[in-house]
């Protein structure tokens, strides 16, 4: 009597017999999935383990600037100057997020084990969907992080050291075991899924390419590469393909379509009276004061546009990009009717990409009205006159696809992690290392040849007054692009190729958080990055000071709070990265 | 009716014992006359044995036959007749006329008659009159009355009465008296509430602080626990001004990371909330501190115990009312330092010009002059004329479209807006007590109502409470009591989330004072507009909470029977606890004022009920053997169960704003809904022995053998205590020293247990569906998720009971004849298997954490009380209380290979303001210290040249992002670099010692009392300043020392740094000892000035006593703190939905005294009444 008064069980929360049948398993597997937001798994706010990586892939590769103001957020201000340090909280943001992703892949793991009620066909699924998540989740934190410690559904003590213990296996990192991954779920996984949302054997192929290619596995990589360009379909049954207008890549109503090879699907209003489920991570970067009313961040740099420019021939000026500047705004108050200003666009040839990547002054923002310039900006001396735009919803759906459930919005945008014009040019650089340099060209101008394709332009309005009445037939700016002409590859030679292949990843995948990943595989980012500093720190102030330093700024340093965390006694059991 | 004295003593009665003790003759005497007798064993020898033959004879004589031999005198008093030794000087007991007998008659006599009253006015039936050094006395009669006759009209009347102050009274030639007798409380604190019983004071062997509860709750607040403050020794209480607010409260420090509540035991019944008990109804109130005292609760007293007693009636009906009516007043000024408008854009200018030296500034409010220019609108920006008649802005808007078409037109405010005062108005306070009490032989009964209304200084807080109490006893037999306690409480309490950044008072200090409350067409104004920076408009934020609200109700009380078995055991069983619910709704208006609007409407309703009981059976056995031997034992047993859920939901979209109209189904959007509940249960042996012998040595023992269900594997704790006393003044070389009247060494050592903040939940792994983070549109549908599961608690099934083991040596002392009271108590405890959840590696995955026993911790401290009666003449008295309240506390672990964990980022980069470390304190502040600025580019390059040589490093630097007029940190390393590792400790919240001071004037009928309270030694963390003293940090209001003391290269002895357009490393970006100031105060919590009607004049209008009274509360603060308040607590929940009855105001943080926006207290002026009749 005494013993059953003080038993109490858990209320309102399943045990772990409830969850060893097919169903808790397959609810376990959506789980896995639904954290590939970075929502709720420990991150301080979602922006800090934004999937799309804006802060680490864009921001700290010189797309954009942290935007905003000097003390919003100043963690990301030494992330943007490379003077961060292992105690930055966004790092140990990042890599909780992650670290719950490879939790629930696990657990959905260790539970199909148990549960007796799957057919083999479902458990083959449902393990390399699982195995699939957690390649990705280990990829993210590979390129993050360089080595991390392996915890899979069998490990008991977490505290697993990310250097010592692959020494031991006579390896050198985790590389293989995320090859492992991806792959059996290349090898099991069907064509095409009931659910959109779940990914197909394609997508898998596809992401194990590109690990191929982050460790110089040309060859492996352009073997699978050739499959998912030749053969590989969407989820839902789409031939992979290159969109028609590049736009519907950024619109929800267009999203999951042929290009779309793994994407985060996003949900807005989806009753939770929240905007936990609609990209919240990126929820601050928004142009300021606007419609959208928050916050101001995520502010492309005028290296970036600058890099849009397009010489007599229609194509990039790879070295010499930011000889001549895209005139902007800077200084010059917006329009009112009280101060009426003039600001008349830059004139010069432009890439057609550049305005669905940066809003700018003067130039339709979607359907929202001609970019104001500074009112939409919230200090211009410190993070220059440009707003984001891949992000951004469309006015005339805005009921549908943004949730103003919160102080600012979330969008059923989804992120994409691969579209099919980043293995187009990711197959490119595979092609071009082994010597293949025609063929990667041909990729190549696959990608410019749809940005050249006018129907996917940006336009003037009809009605500068009524910007939702639609779009004339006139550009809104002096656009020209074109193919490289045949044969220019072999003229660049491989070097020169890939540099070319490199500058087109950085006009596609521009906002898209690829750009710092690139860089520092590519070994190119010192260089880079300290031109790029050098260059913008005369245009605003944010960047004063920066200086990327080659050996240690490759990676980001492993959290010191991790570090802390799996110390025994003074015995620290992970290796931090060199230098930091 | 009251037996007069006369009546009692005249009695006849016949009786014949041989060889029987006095106690056992007494209690057959009280059988036949059913008078009681009081007395105290071993005092009257009880067990002494005699014999005695009476017939018919009368009371008086039978007892004078009987006590005289004995040594004893007696007195009747209300009904009792109370028994005690007679002094050696007179040894023979003065003759008691009353019955109409005296031993010794003087002639002639001349007639006095007198009345002797309480200070209410009432007559004190059975006082004693004596004439000073004479045989001669009386008694007064059911009234108070006395007759005697004196030889002459000279000398000193003595008159007594027990349970008051012994007054003597100069004859001086006068015939009539009246004498008003004091309450003599020390004496009638003298038993003490302890665990499970009473105690009297001189034979406690704990430490155990008894609180003068008339005194405390003179204090005007809704909240006893308030009221504790600097009252009782040994007790901390973090509070703030906000109405309804439960403060902090930790005893002897801190014991555990989670909650340091106490243990509140009201009526018998242990709780864990004292929100909603009536301060009016409180009798008395002990803190029990030690292992000896408070072990008895063992697996809930590691926190400390606080025991209150509600009051009972007595005697004859009596109806009470009090009452105070007051106002509360604002602080008045610019209370942050907030600079004009003009100076705000001339600010903005030099930030600009300090950043970009080169770039001409360019404002688009302020103009692009050399000078900044005011406009008249701030929006349109930077406008000088606008047409008026463009305005459109709707409030109640529904669209995001509507919203876009706004057309805002807001004057610039040039005076500046004082923020502060827009939301900050003077408030009332009222409350009013009435009592109805009386009892007799068959019990008694007490009836109160009280209602207390205190509007909160800031918009729309407040607190309105109603509270009705029932007290009753049946005495059915002799032998058998039947009894119940009982409140009722009805509670309406909103309350603003201070000390955050969110909160009205955190947005006053953020607005720009150019920014105006409202704009043409009088809808709100805010941070909307070009460079107005982010903040909310306050007023519209509390404003905008006015329908708001809710009442949460509490029936709490207990139901007992005792009875007395044989003739030394005592059986009682009482079943208590409380029966809760709540509810409370609030509507969301859409905003359209701020830069960062919330554009969607939302209604909010949240409820919760619960209840959870207490039964407790003990039987005490009480004897004394052989005169000498005193033995009382405890055993019983206690079972608890708590059961409690929660419910709420949310609907957006609603036509209409109506507060009439909104409700959870009214709205068109998707509602939301949420519930959840809890269930826990303690079950609990309970032993105690008190062994003294006589009255020199004392000794108890205690033991407890708690089960509780929130642990898995090990459920049982076992809790002894052990404690002793010597009474070295009853010692025969002590006799002697006549200025010692009563010394007592106190030493105890035991262990308490805690289990306070482990979840029931804690041994479980379990996982679940979260919408917001395991739910995915797997499908695709972009506006629709599926549910998915995620780990939503680790389990730790192997957690046990938190120890507290602690030791505890102290004196108590009446020295003086009882003027000077002091007790003083020296502890250690340290807390071991403390629970902590700590992190887990980021690797093992996500998950509520589950509390392991992990972590150790010590406090030490002295607590002190000192009491002091006097008179300076014979009208004019004083009496001065004062406690003393210090303890070191110190982490002796957190977590296998972790020596710290970390709170409070704010917003900093990521690093954390407090740092709770191994070897230092709780609550710690931790970040780099300034050591000055960088006055010129050469300090800086020779810091970095001596850097390179130091380090070997050709690249490396003395600091990172350095410049001209930032911070320079000190390299407390000494590594020749500023790192991570240069991070120390740079202050401490805690105080070193805190301190009550009360003293009370009496002259004839006026009195007089302030109580000064202080804290001393500890430091506060300012964070408002990292909102005002730094331009870059938000573009907000900017304090006067951001302009006119910060670093510029002709002010380099100044306090902030150089003002530029963004943060850095070397100025705000990471926490620094800017924000460190001395928190010490001194504060004058409270002054009183009463008046007492003659009672001769009342008794015309049948009033017994009339006493009014005017009082300032917080009358003023003496205080080295920049902020608003130094009073600075924890940040406290705010809705009214939290855990059911548990924590429902109480924050349980760790770290405190950080100042980001403090609830000030206010300076309040009450007038107040004291009425019975």
């Amino acid at each position: 009597c005494q013993n059953s008064f003080l038993d109490q069980p858990a209320l309102g929360a399943l045990n772990d017999s409830q969850l060893q049948s097919n169903a808790g398993v397959q609810t376990l597997l959506v789980g896995a999935y639904a954290v590939l937001d970075g929502v709720g798994a420990g991150a301080a706010n979602p922006w800090d383990a934004a999937p799309g990586n804006w802060i680490y892939g864009s921001v700290a590769g010189g797309d954009a600037h942290k935007g905003s103001d000097g003390s919003d957020q100043a963690g990301i201000n030494s992330i943007m100057q490379y003077s961060h340090d292992a105690s930055n909280g966004f790092f140990n943001s990042k890599w909780k997020a992650v670290y719950e992703g490879v939790n629930r892949s696990n657990t959905t793991l260790f539970y199909l084990k148990k549960a007796k009620d799957i057919t083999d066909a479902d458990a083959k699924t449902i393990e390399a969907e699982a195995r699939f998540l957690r390649g990705h989740y280990y990829f993210e934190l590979k390129k993050m992080f360089k080595m991390v410690p392996w915890i899979d559904e069998t490990t008991t003590d977490y505290a697993k050291p990310n250097v010592d213990d692959f020494k031991k296996q006579n390896t050198e990192d985790i590389w293989p075991k995320i090859e492992a991954d991806l792959k059996f779920a290349a090898d099991n996984l069907p064509a095409t899924q009931s659910q959109v949302g779940r990914v197909n054997k394609w997508a898998a192929l596809a992401y194990l390419a590109k690990a191929y290619l982050y460790q110089n596995k040309y060859q492996d990589a352009k073997t699978a590469f050739d499959q998912v360009i030749s053969s590989g379909v969407t989820s839902n049954g789409l031939k992979y393909g290159l969109t028609d207008k590049y736009e519907d890549n950024f619109d929800a109503a267009a999203k999951n379509n042929k290009e779309s090879v793994f994407a985060i699907q996003m949900a807005a209003n989806d009753g939770t009276n929240a905007i936990d489920n609609a990209n919240s991570g990126q929820m601050l970067n928004f142009p300021y004061q606007s419609p959208f009313r928050c916050c101001g961040f995520y502010q492309p740099t005028q290296d970036l546009v600058n890099s849009y420019r397009t010489d007599a021939d229609g194509l990039p000026y790879v070295d010499t990009y930011n000889q001549t500047a895209v005139k902007n705004d800077m200084g010059l108050a917006s329009s009112t009717a009280e101060k009426p200003t003039t600001f008349d666009p830059d004139q010069t040839a432009l890439d057609p990409r550049l305005d669905w990547t940066v809003g700018r002054r003067g130039i339709p923002y979607l359907d929202w009205g001609n970019h104001p310039g500074q009112t939409w900006i919230r200090s211009q001396p410190y993070a220059g006159p440009y707003s984001p735009k891949k992000n951004v919803y469309w006015q005339y759906n805005q009921d549908k696809y943004a949730d103003n459930h919160s102080w600012a919005p979330g969008t059923a945008i989804n992120v994409l992690i691969i579209r099919f014009a980043d293995v187009l040019l990711m197959a490119a650089e595979a092609e071009a290392q082994l010597g293949n340099l025609a063929k990667a060209q041909e990729y190549v101008n696959l990608v410019r040849a749809r940005a050249a394709n006018k129907t996917g332009w940006v336009y003037k309005y009809q009605d500068e007054t009524k910007p939702m009445a639609g779009f004339s037939t006139t550009p809104a700016a002096n656009y020209k692009i074109s193919v490289y002409p045949d044969g220019k590859f072999a003229a660049l030679g491989k070097a020169g190729a890939l540099k070319a292949i490199y500058f087109e990843r950085k006009l596609e995948l521009a906002m898209e958080g690829h750009r710092f990943f690139d860089l520092s595989r590519w070994g190119i980012a010192e260089a880079t990055l300290n031109a790029y500093i050098a260059y913008e720190s005369k245009i605003t102030t944010d960047l004063t000071g920066g200086h990327f330093t080659a050996g240690k700024n490759e990676y980001f340093p492993i959290p010191q709070r991790q570090i802390d965390l799996t110390t025994m006694g003074t015995t620290k059991t992970l290796t931090q990265n060199p230098s930091y | 009716r009251e037996s007069k004295a006369q009546d009692v003593l005249s009695k006849r009665i016949s009786l014949d014992v041989q060889g029987q003790t006095v106690k056992q003759v007494l209690r057959t005497v009280e059988k036949l006359t059913s008078i009681k007798f009081v007395y105290s064993s071993h005092l009257i020898q009880a067990d002494r044995r005699v014999s005695l033959s009476v017939s018919n004879e009368s009371l008086s004589r039978l007892l004078d036959q009987l006590l005289h031999p004995l040594n004893l005198n007696y007195e009747v008093s209300g009904g009792v007749i109370i028994l005690s030794r007679a002094s050696s000087q007179i040894p023979v007991r003065a003759p008691v006329s009353g019955g109409g007998m005296s031993f010794v008659n003087h002639l002639p006599l001349i007639v006095v008659t007198g009345k002797v009253t309480d200070a209410t006015g009432s007559g004190i039936p059975g006082s004693s009159i004596r004439l000073k050094n004479s045989t001669i006395g009386t008694n007064t009669d059911a009234e108070g009355k006395f007759t005697l006759n004196l030889p002459e009209l000279k000398g000193t009347l003595v008159v007594s009465s027990v349970g008051y102050v012994t007054k003597e009274v100069e004859i001086n030639n006068q015939s009539s008296f009246v004498v008003i007798l004091e309450a003599d409380t020390k004496q009638l604190s003298e038993v003490v509430v302890v665990g499970y019983g009473t105690q009297k004071k001189k034979d406690l062997t704990g430490a155990v602080s008894v609180i003068n509860v008339s005194q405390m709750t003179e204090q005007p607040t809704s909240q006893i626990t308030s009221q504790l403050q600097g009252r009782a020794s040994g007790v901390t209480v973090l509070g703030s001004g906000q109405p309804g607010e439960a403060p902090q409260i930790r005893i002897r420090g801190l014991n555990t990371f989670g909650s340091n509540t106490p243990l509140y035991v009201v009526d018998g019944v242990p709780t864990q909330n004292i929100a909603d008990i009536n301060p009016n109804d409180v009798a008395s109130m002990q803190v029990l501190k030690d292992a000896g005292s408070a072990s008895i609760y063992g697996s809930r007293a590691a926190n400390g115990v606080i025991i209150l007693t509600t009051k009972r009636g007595s005697g004859k009906v009596k109806v009470t009312y009090d009452a105070y009516y007051g106002t509360q007043r604002v602080k008045q000024g610019n209370v942050w330092d907030i600079l004009s408008p003009q100076d705000m854009a001339n600010l903005k200018f030099r930030a600009l010009k300090n950043s970009a030296p080169n770039v001409p500034v360019t404002d688009q409010q302020y103009g692009s002059g050399a000078t900044p220019v005011l406009p008249n609108y701030i929006e349109p920006t930077g406008a000088q004329t606008v047409d008026e008649s463009t305005y459109f802005v709707n409030p109640n808007y529904t669209s995001s479209a509507e919203l876009d078409r706004f057309n805002r037109i807001v004057k610039a405010n040039k005076g500046g807006t004082d923020w502060f005062h827009e939301i900050f108005k003077p408030a009332s306070i009222q409350s009013h007590n009435i009592s109805v009490s009386g009892g007799g032989n068959q019990g008694n009964y007490l009836f109160s109502l009280n209602y207390f209304n205190q509007q909160g200084t800031l918009l729309n807080t407040y607190v309105k409470r109603y509270t009705i109490r029932s007290n009753s006893q049946y005495n059915i037999s002799d032998h058998v009591r039947i009894g119940e306690n009982l409140a009722f409480s009805v509670t309406d309490n909103p309350r603003i989330n201070a000390l955050t950044e969110g909160s009205a008072i955190g947005m006053a200090f953020r607005m720009q004072p150019i920014i105006p409350v409202y704009d043409i067409r009088g809808n709100y104004a805010g941070s909307h507009g070009v460079g107005m920076g982010n903040a909310k408009n306050p007023v519209a934020i509390q404003r905008r909470t006015a329908n708001n609200g809710g009442l949460n109700n509490r029936l709490f009380g207990n139901m007992y029977i005792e009875a007395d078995l044989f003739k030394d055991v005592t059986v009682r069983s009482s079943f208590g606890g409380e029966l809760f619910s709540g509810s409370f709704h609030s509507f969301a208006y859409p905003e359209y004022e701020n830069s960062e609007n919330t554009p969607t409407n939302s209604y909010t309703e949240n409820a919760f009920n619960g209840f959870n009981w207490t039964w407790t059976n003990t039987a005490t056995y009480s004897h004394t053997f052989n005169n000498t031997h005193d033995l009382k034992v405890l055993v019983g047993t206690e079972a608890y169960q708590n059961r409690g859920r929660n419910l709420g939901g949310t609907t957006t979209g609603y036509f209409s704003f109506d507060p009439n109209y909104v409700n959870l189904s009214t709205g068109s959007g998707t509602p939301t809904n949420y519930s959840n509940r809890y269930a826990d249960a303690l079950y609990s042996l309970i032993g105690r022995v008190d062994y003294g012998y006589a009255g020199k040595y004392l000794i108890s023992a205690t033991v407890r053998r708690d089960g509780s269900s929130r642990f898995l594997n090990t459920q049982y704790g076992v809790f002894p205590a052990f404690s002793a006393g010597w009474r070295i003044s009853q010692e025969n070389f002590m006799k002697n020293v006549s200025w010692i009247t009563d010394l007592k060494l106190r030493g105890g050592y035991g262990i308490m247990g805690n289990q306070l903040n482990v979840l029931a939940i804690n041994p479980f792994t379990t996982y679940g569906a979260v919408k917001a983070s395991s739910f995915y549109d797997i499908a695709g549908t972009t506006t629709s998720i599926i549910s998915g599961f995620q780990r939503t608690h680790i389990g730790n099934p192997d957690a046990k009971w938190e120890k507290n083991v602690n030791s505890n040596i102290g004196i108590d002392a009446t020295l003086f004849h009882g003027k000077l009271d002091v007790t003083a108590d020296y502890y250690v405890k340290e807390v071991k298997d403390l629970l902590y959840n700590p992190e887990m590696p980021g690797s093992a995955g996500q998950g509520d954490l589950p509390y392991v026993n992990i972590a150790k911790m010590r406090n030490r401290g002295v607590d002190l009380a000192i009491t002091y009666n006097g008179s300076i003449t014979k009208d004019l008295t004083f009496n001065v209380t004062g406690t003393l309240t210090t303890y070191n506390n110190k982490i002796l672990t957190v977590a296998t290979g972790t020596s710290y964990f970390d709170q409070e980022g704010r917003r900093f980069n990521g690093s954390n303001i407090v740092r709770n470390a191994v070897g230092h304190s709780i609550g710690q502040f931790f970040g780099y210290k300034i050591d000055g600025f960088w006055n010129n580019q050469g300090e800086i390059d020779a810091a970095n040249a001596a850097a390179r040589a130091k380090t070997g490093n050709a690249s490396a630097v003395y600091q990172n992002e350095v410049a001209v007029g930032r911070f320079k940190y000190a390299d407390v390393n000494g590594d020749g670099q500023i790192t991570a590792d240069d991070r120390t400790f740079l202050g401490n919240p805690n105080p070193k010692f805190s301190y009550g001071v009360n003293l009370g004037l009496n002259y004839k009928n006026w009195d007089f009392s302030i109580f000064l309270y202080g804290v001393q030694g500890n430091d506060i963390w300012n964070n408002v300043r990292w909102w005002t003293d730094f331009y870059p940090n938000f573009a907000g209001a900017k304090s006067r020392t951001a302009y006119y003391d910060s670093w510029t290269p002709e002010h380099m002895n100044a306090k902030a740094p150089i003002q530029e357009n963004s943060g850095s490393f070397s100025t705000t970006t990471v926490p620094n000892s800017y924000y460190v100031e001395k928190g010490g105060y001194l504060r004058a919590k409270n002054a009183q000035l009463g008046y007492t009607f003659p009672a001769a004049l009342l008794k015309k209008v049948g009033v017994q006593r009339l006493r009014v009274y005017v009082q300032s509360a917080n009358l003023f603060t003496i205080t080295k703190y920049s902020g608003l308040d130094p009073e600075i607590g924890t940040t406290a929940n705010t809705n009214n939905s939290s855990n059911g009855s548990l924590n429902q105001s109480i924050s349980n943080n760790t770290s405190f005294g950080i100042d980001e926006g403090v609830y000030p207290n206010q300076r309040q002026f009450l007038l107040g009444l004291n009425l019975s009749f």
